[in-house]
């Protein structure tokens, strides 16, 4: 199949739009592991609850409600599952994380499979996302009809905006250096006579948040139903760790890179299904820490 | 070892052993003549087979439906309707009034008390398998029922096989199910993809013209390739091409990258070869693209889904299933007696109409009861040949075979519409009737998919 | 075993394992279980011996064992169909299947530690889940599974009830009995000295890489035998053998047990089965949501596992005994 500029195109964007999904979720994932050192099997129930909250509250008071009330709920969530739980687990085994996070993930996901049935929930675009956009209009140099759903696009942008917002939390301010150096090595910090533990609090509510932002964009895309939790699980999970235990640029190119195999290897079915893997196996075994993964990190 | 299995063999053969004629003496068959037993309608002085015979004053069946995963909410719908078929069986009512010819009472199964179990199939082939075998061993279960995906029906139709249990499939749509991977012991009352194929082309030419180019996204899986084939052979005789079709992975949530390909075709219908989240998520991406405000060729663009289900077109919305054709094996909203009387005492019992999942699987109940009545036993072998070839009316499908040859349901089938956001009255009515497609036009031969159903009593 | 330890004492676990497991048949009726459940056990006994092996003794964190199991009972399934029905053969080419493509693996992931071999070994799998249902499916059924297998025999001995029982609590009870001549042999103590300090072993001079790759084609190899013999116990292979959530199982039962124990992760194992298909249907469509109470509990108020919680009480028992 020779490949058209329009085609070309809808492949780029499409890559775009599955890797952004990635990223939203695998970036708040990167933040708690990088920072806190534990492998969350419950965030993606994280951005369950999210995609639920956003769905009512969309389908009650608006969207714009939503928008304004899941993120910071999510964050409350977040800090009250690191004091309640996690917390007791910084120097537990990681297959002991893995058990207590998968054993919340599956009590949150029966909870709302409970309340809210197994069903799917449409999650009706608010009207100004609504429709298509012509991109032949904008693109001169595309070839007659060429289309793409303006969510979608909105979706690209929120993630490009929230990935900047949270580089620029952790490289402009205080606040984030601090978190830096405790990624690298938060005994140090101990010692520095830093409270580490309040900032690990944040930094969890924060990785909370951004599943919370990904929820209200990413559920009109991903659609709600108890299964999609689990489902992006295995996936984001793989972009963590390509892009390199801890980095969130690595992450941020890894999302982009699964999500653009994904578009590109779309015509081949048997590509299609095994294709994250394969470049997961092909950059672990190339480079040894991921894309951008730091020395020392979860090995 | 091998000498056990030569005695069954000529114990079947000839019908009589020592070992059957001691036993035939001691149930006191004294009328018992020398014909061979497959031929006798009371046979219970055959040897065991399964949970055959059935001790005691009740009878157990075992109902085996998703309660967790993706169908969990089709499973408690089959469920709500099991437990309606049990109290109708013990009690009377329901479809006992309108079922012809029926030999139901109302007092049991062969006057035995019915009772039954539940079980988990997680929407796991393993998980499934695992769940019906302690209703067959623990709980004495004389027959298996239930299932929301082909994968979990044909999975427990063989287990069921080799333990001598008749396995009456749940929601199952794949031509395998009784096709090549027809068992001696499963049976299917609910339609095919072959049928949908045959019962939705010529309404889609009459709808949307003959001249059309259709794109197919089709689910990669034993059902989705059947649904496709058949889609595509009974379009094309309708006079339409094919622009293409791709598979897409059972575990796709997105379907964003296959569109793509869509939109960059010639074509200007999709036909979405998905079932549950799979059509759930293909459909809505697809309006999102806009493709229900498209034109092609001229034309505007249609999106077909082949088989329907009121869950999946809830989930979809109104406002994205809105004109949206597609078929049910039944509906609520359907004017015979059968169905008029199963929805009233439905919806008295748990506040709404039931589905087709619910439907399917309370009919099988009583057509699985009715058997055993009408062979004089529970033996297996008798019940088998008493649902082969019957014939019925009164169950919601006008009037309905079930064909010997494949264990198939040949009956009506719907071919549906869903419904506009302001045509909708309640919530169980996003999909109408647009058509009633009679037994005689979906029917087929048993032969083209192939399969044995094996012996009637299994090795 | 400088100083003479008795058969007793050496054996003590074995033994009492043969004994809970060759009367199962007796005893499992009466607490709701049912023929069939103990099989699938027993099966998992050694499944989850194997991965003790690996992750208890060297502490690396497979995500991806579904594969051998997987692998193991596809292979047994084709080879039941097209070749034999002869279990024999049938069990001995999965496992040299399963082995062949655990020894490349190995050599692959192990290069990596922590959570990268965890998620090296999870890909590894899921690229062989996804091929089972979509490029291979012709011979694996796909989505269906693969189907129509005859009557697995043990020569003439027909591989059903209470014969595949016993055939697999025989292979349990070997395959643990090995399991411990294993922990007790220079080559186990090797591999527990990996999990201790990697980096300290191989600045004495010995080669790490061949312990654990040891461990983990050993481990394979367990799992193998157990896909094999869940094919001979039901002549049926779900593709869900090869995926993700049947690694992640392996792993919570083993957790749940207690790791490093050999016998927490067979009592993980049995419990996890026995809730999954006795407790839940007393549960009814909420038993998922207690499952997952129970995973928090257990790994909140008991770090070791279940094992952990034997210990505290027998201590308790021997303190207050001593006491009096």
């Amino acid at each position: 199949m020779d490949m058209t500029l329009n085609a070309f195109t809808l492949y780029i964007l499409t890559g775009l739009q599955l890797g952004s999904i990635f990223v939203l979720i695998a970036l708040g994932l990167t933040l708690i592991f990088g920072t806190l050192g534990v492998v969350n099997f419950a965030h993606g129930a994280l951005y369950l609850i999210a995609i639920y909250l956003a769905v009512s509250i969309n389908n009650a008071l608006g969207f714009g409600l939503a928008l304004i009330l899941v993120p910071p709920i999510l964050f409350v969530f977040g800090v009250l599952m690191e004091r309640g739980l996690i917390q007791r687990f910084y120097d537990r085994p990681h297959t002991d994380q893995i058990l207590v996070t998968f054993g919340l993930a599956i009590v949150i996901q029966e909870l709302l499979k409970w309340v809210f049935g197994a069903n799917n929930i449409p999650f009706a675009i608010p009207s100004w996302g609504n429709g298509i956009l012509m991109l032949h209009d904008y693109l001169p140099f595309l070839d007659g009809f060429v289309v793409y759903p303006k969510w979608r696009l909105i979706l690209v942008v929120v993630s490009i905006v929230t990935v900047t917002a949270v580089f620029a939390l952790l490289h402009l301010t205080r606040f984030g250096l601090v978190i830096r150096a405790g990624m690298r090595d938060a005994e140090m910090m101990q010692f520095l006579g830093v409270n580490i533990n309040r900032r690990f609090m944040i930094v969890f509510g924060l990785g909370s948040m951004i599943a919370g932002i990904a929820g209200v964009f990413g559920g009109p895309v991903t659609q709600v139903s108890p299964e999609v939790g689990m489902h992006l699980l295995v996936p984001s999970f793989l972009v963590v760790v390509i892009g390199g235990m801890g980095s969130l640029g690595g992450a941020v190119i890894a999302g982009i890179l699964i999500g653009m195999a994904q578009s590109f290897t779309a015509p081949y079915i048997n590509l299609n299904t095994v294709i994250i893997y394969l470049i997961t196996v092909v950059i672990l075994l190339v480079r040894p820490r991921g894309l951008l993964g730091a020395k020392g990190v979860f090995e | 070892m091998t000498d056990v299995k030569s005695e069954k063999s000529s114990n079947t053969a000839s019908g009589w052993s020592r070992r059957s004629v001691l036993k035939a003496t001691s149930a006191g068959a004294v009328g018992a003549v020398a014909t061979p037993l497959f031929y006798t309608q009371n046979a219970w002085a055959e040897e065991a087979i399964g949970n055959y015979p059935v001790k005691g004053s009740e009878v157990v069946l075992g109902f085996n439906v998703p309660q967790t995963g993706a169908y969990a909410d089709e499973g408690a719908d089959e469920l709500r309707a099991y437990k309606l078929a049990v109290k109708h069986l013990n009690n009377g009512g329901g479809m006992l009034d309108t079922l012809k010819p029926s030999k139901l009472t109302g007092n049991g199964i062969l006057g035995k008390k019915v009772t039954y179990v539940t079980g988990d199939t997680q929407t796991n082939a393993d998980a499934s398998r695992t769940s019906a075998r302690r209703m067959i061993e623990r709980d004495k279960v004389i027959m298996v029922t239930g299932g929301s995906s082909s994968g979990i029906a044909i999975a427990q139709q063989y287990l069921c096989n080799e333990l001598g249990i008749i396995f009456m499939c749940g929601l199952t749509h794949s031509n395998d199910t009784t096709g090549k991977d027809k068992q001696r012991y499963g049976f299917r009352h609910f339609f095919n993809a072959h049928m949908t194929g045959k019962a939705l082309s010529p309404v889609l030419s009459k709808e949307y013209g003959k001249d059309r180019r259709a794109f197919h996204l089709t689910a990669d899986y034993s059902w989705g390739h059947t649904q496709q084939q058949s889609m595509q052979e009974f379009t094309e005789k309708e006079g339409w091409s094919t622009e293409g079709n791709i598979m897409t992975p059972l575990k796709t949530t997105d379907f964003s990258q296959y569109l793509s390909q869509v939109l960059n075709s010639d074509a200007d219908v999709l036909v979405l070869n998905h079932y549950g989240a799979n059509m759930v998520n293909s459909l809505t991406n697809a309006v999102n693209f806009g493709m229900r405000d498209m034109q092609k060729n001229g034309k505007n663009l249609e999106i077909v889904v082949p088989l329907y289900s009121r869950l999946m077109a809830k989930g979809a919305g109104s406002a994205n299933i809105d004109g949206v054709l597609g078929t049910s094996g039944w509906n609520w909203a359907l004017e015979d007696e059968g169905s008029k009387v199963f929805v009233k005492t439905f919806t008295d019992e748990y506040g709404f109409p039931p589905s087709q999942a619910a439907h399917t699987c309370y009919v099988q109940t009583l057509l699985y009861a009715n058997a055993c009545e009408m062979a004089g036993t529970f033996y297996p072998p008798e019940v088998i040949k008493a649902l082969e070839d019957f014939k019925f009316t009164g169950a919601g499908n006008g009037e309905t075979l079930y064909r010997g040859a494949d264990h198939q349901c040949i009956k009506d089938i719907l071919v549906m519409q869903g419904n506009s956001p302001s045509a909708r009255t309640s919530d169980f009515d996003y999909l109408k009737i647009v058509d009633q497609v009679d037994a005689a036009t979906v029917d087929y031969d048993p032969a083209i998919f192939g399969g044995e159903l094996g012996p009637y009593v299994p090795a | 075993m400088h100083n003479q330890q008795s058969f007793w004492q050496l054996n003590k676990a074995v033994i009492l394992f043969a004994l809970v497991a060759l009367t199962m048949p007796l005893w499992f009726p009466l607490i709701n279980g049912y023929s069939g459940l103990d099989t699938k056990i027993m099966i998992f006994c050694i499944f989850l011996v194997g991965f003790d092996i690996l992750l208890g003794f060297t502490g690396y964190l497979s995500f991806g064992h579904a594969a051998f199991f997987g692998i193991a009972a596809y292979s047994t399934g084709l080879m039941l169909k097209n070749f034999s029905d002869n279990i024999i053969p049938a069990i001995i080419v999965a496992v040299i299947a399963a082995t062949l493509v655990a020894i490349v693996i190995g050599l692959l992931t192990l290069k990596r530690t922590g959570i990268y071999f965890s998620i090296l070994t999870l890909a590894f799998a899921e690229m062989f889940h996804s091929m089972a249902m979509a490029m291979l499916q012709t011979w694996t059924g796909g989505e269906n599974g693969l189907t129509g297998m005859p009557t697995p025999m043990l020569f003439d001995i027909k591989m059903q009830g209470s014969a595949v029982f016993y055939f697999s609590a025989i292979m349990a009870i070997l395959m643990f009995y090995l399991a411990k001549r294993i922990e007790r042999s220079p080559v186990g103590l090797m591999m527990k000295a990996i999990k201790c300090n990697q980096t300290r072993l191989e600045y004495t001079g010995i080669n790490a890489r061949k312990y654990k790759l040891l461990a983990f084609v050993i481990s394979a190899m367990y799992a193998a035998v157990a896909g094999a013999l869940m094919v001979v116990y039901e002549p049926f292979v779900g593709h869900e053998f090869l995926g993700w959530h049947q690694s992640g199982e392996v792993v919570i039962m083993s957790v749940i047990g207690g790791v490093g124990t050999l016998v927490g992760p067979m009592i993980g194992a049995a419990f996890m089965l026995y809730f999954e298909n006795v407790l839940s249907v007393d549960l009814g469509e909420q038993w998922l949501l207690v499952l997952g109470l129970i995973f928090m509990f257990v790994v909140v108020f008991m770090p070791g596992g279940f094992m952990e919680a034997v210990e505290r009480i027998k201590k308790r028992f021997i303190t207050t005994a001593d006491s009096e």
